[in-house]
């Protein structure tokens, strides 16, 4: 539901000392949009601050004042101010989520005879163009938004789709693994937070659903093995980045539909010989971006034997390449 | 022609080519059904299961004098398998909380016959038919059950004190799960 607001036409408080000496309400109007302004800059301040309740509170007392106005405008006739008042209003709601509101507001606006052409308006009319931070908040309401779901969900499926794809090597595992990821976020999307990065959030816990699949392959005992230890007695080299497949790997723009397909299944096979622990860390490293470090931080191992297992990781890519029966190597 | 490829190229081509092959992005409507607790699709079972739970009485006193090996004290809990349902009680081997994770390790007494590989475990509070958390458990070769999970944020802090040997504010419902 969204939030209550004054009965249209009566005299709140906080505009009673607004009044003209002839008695008009125009200065309450302004009154108003100063405070719905004032609280969704404070709401936006919140998120920002990562207080989530403080921020859904401020934007829905926010539309209340930007509702309250534009009634007021409404009996006024006043239907310019009015439509301001609306897109103040529409705003708020799209940032507290409450999407069903801003289709109210739309109508309304579109009754008005109001131009949609202008960019914020066209914005909110198209629920595609909304920012993520928009739908979160639709979604992580009770009953979420099913419009903003599936645009968030189609938004971001190729790209978790493909991160599973990476982590299981198997189409119908990535996508079970994907959809799984989904699940658990709508499980727990009260607690969502829209001012996140919402992808990075999304492919985290993907990553979590298969690493706790693999928890006993992925300690480090396991990884541990003889031929990871003589590694982490090397140097690690300067930028893990500067490794490369060299000569296991035909050019890739070169590469004609038939051979591109060939070279997906040899990576794919490349990639399923790995142990669990390397995929991880080939991903992290080398898809996520993350240092070595951080990645360290996770497997409570040094930077260097991170750099160890990565080159370990490699080098074994390069040589099941080699090995690859469609011929990449 | 071979030429030398960096290897984030290599994965980001291939990421890219699984990108323009993912099959279609389920609806919201999928998604949501999907995304809902067992208890909430199918709440007359939960509720059954639940009163079961509440005539389960654990004996805490004879049961740590009988377990003086530092143990914990034993939760009650139903095994709900397909067609049969059973109270039981699983005893608490380990217990700890620590970075929003939740490693325990748990007996079922008297053992299942046969054994399943893995469980789904639901946490239920002690105080009201209030479902807390689920998280699956696999069999160790010991013949106890493992849980190693992440928490919800508000139970990782009320659990973060809880020891072993402290009274657990949760009992159990253990359904057969499809191993992944």
């Amino acid at each position: 539901m969204p939030p209550t607001h004054p009965a249209p036409g009566s005299e709140p408080d906080y505009g009673a000392n607004s009044r003209r000496p002839d008695g008009s309400q125009g200065d309450s109007v302004t009154r108003l949009m100063e405070q719905a302004t004032a609280l969704l800059a404070a709401g936006v301040s919140a998120r920002a601050g990562n207080d989530e309740p403080g921020a859904s509170k401020l934007f829905d007392d926010a539309l209340a004042f930007a509702l309250n106005a534009a009634e007021l405008c409404k009996l006024k006739d006043i239907t310019g101010k009015q439509i301001d008042a609306l897109l103040t209003g529409a705003r708020c709601a799209a940032c507290s989520g409450h999407a069903d509101t801003v289709r109210e507001i739309i109508d309304s606006v579109s009754a008005l005879g109001g131009d949609f052409e202008s960019g914020e308006w066209a914005q909110l009319r198209d629920i595609d163009l909304w920012p993520d931070e928009w739908l979160v908040a639709a979604v992580r309401r009770n009953p979420p938004d099913e419009r903003a779901l599936d645009v968030l969900a189609q938004r971001y499926w190729k790209k978790l789709f493909a991160r599973c794809q990476m982590l299981t090597v198997d189409r119908e595992k990535a996508a079970d693994l994907a959809q799984e990821a989904w699940c658990r976020v709508l499980r727990g999307r009260g607690s969502l937070k829209p001012g996140g990065n919402f992808p990075a959030y999304l492919a985290m816990i993907a990553t979590n659903l298969w690493r706790d699949q693999h928890r006993s392959s992925l300690r480090a005992g396991e990884m541990a093995a003889s031929r990871m230890t003589s590694l982490d007695l090397e140097a690690p080299s300067a930028d893990g980045t500067l490794l490369t497949l060299a000569e296991a790997i035909p050019d890739l723009p070169a590469l004609e539909a038939e051979a591109r397909a060939k070279l997906k299944l040899d990576l794919d096979d490349a990639l399923a010989r790995l142990t669990p622990l390397s995929r991880d860390i080939l991903v992290a490293r080398f898809i996520d971006g993350e240092s070595c470090a951080e990645i360290g931080r996770r497997y409570e191992r040094t930077e260097q034997t991170i750099s160890g297992w990565l080159r370990r990781a490699i080098q074994d890519m390069k040589s099941f390449l080699r090995e690859a029966p469609h011929g990449a190597g | 022609m071979k030429t030398e490829l960096p290897i984030e190229r290599v994965l980001a081509w291939r990421v890219a080519q699984a990108e323009a092959d993912a099959p279609p992005a389920p609806r919201a409507a999928r998604l949501l059904e999907l995304s809902r607790a067992w208890w909430e699709r199918w709440p007359e079972s939960f509720e059954r299961l639940v009163t079961q739970l509440g005539s389960i009485r654990v004996n805490y006193g004879h049961a740590m004098v009988a377990e003086p090996r530092g143990r914990g004290y034993p939760v009650p809990a139903i095994v709900a398998r397909t067609n049969v349902e059973i109270g039981s009680l699983a005893e608490i081997l380990y217990f700890n909380v620590a970075s929003a994770r939740l490693r325990l390790r748990f007996q079922v007494q008297p053992p299942l016959d046969p054994a399943e590989p893995q469980l789904e475990v639901t946490f239920i509070a002690v105080d009201g038919p209030r479902p807390l958390f689920v998280a699956p458990a696999v069999l160790a070769p010991s013949g106890e059950y493992r849980v190693d999970a992440e928490l919800p944020e508000a139970l990782a802090r009320a659990w973060a004190e809880i020891k072993v040997t402290d009274r657990m504010p949760f009992r159990f419902v253990l359904r057969e799960a499809t191993p992944p």
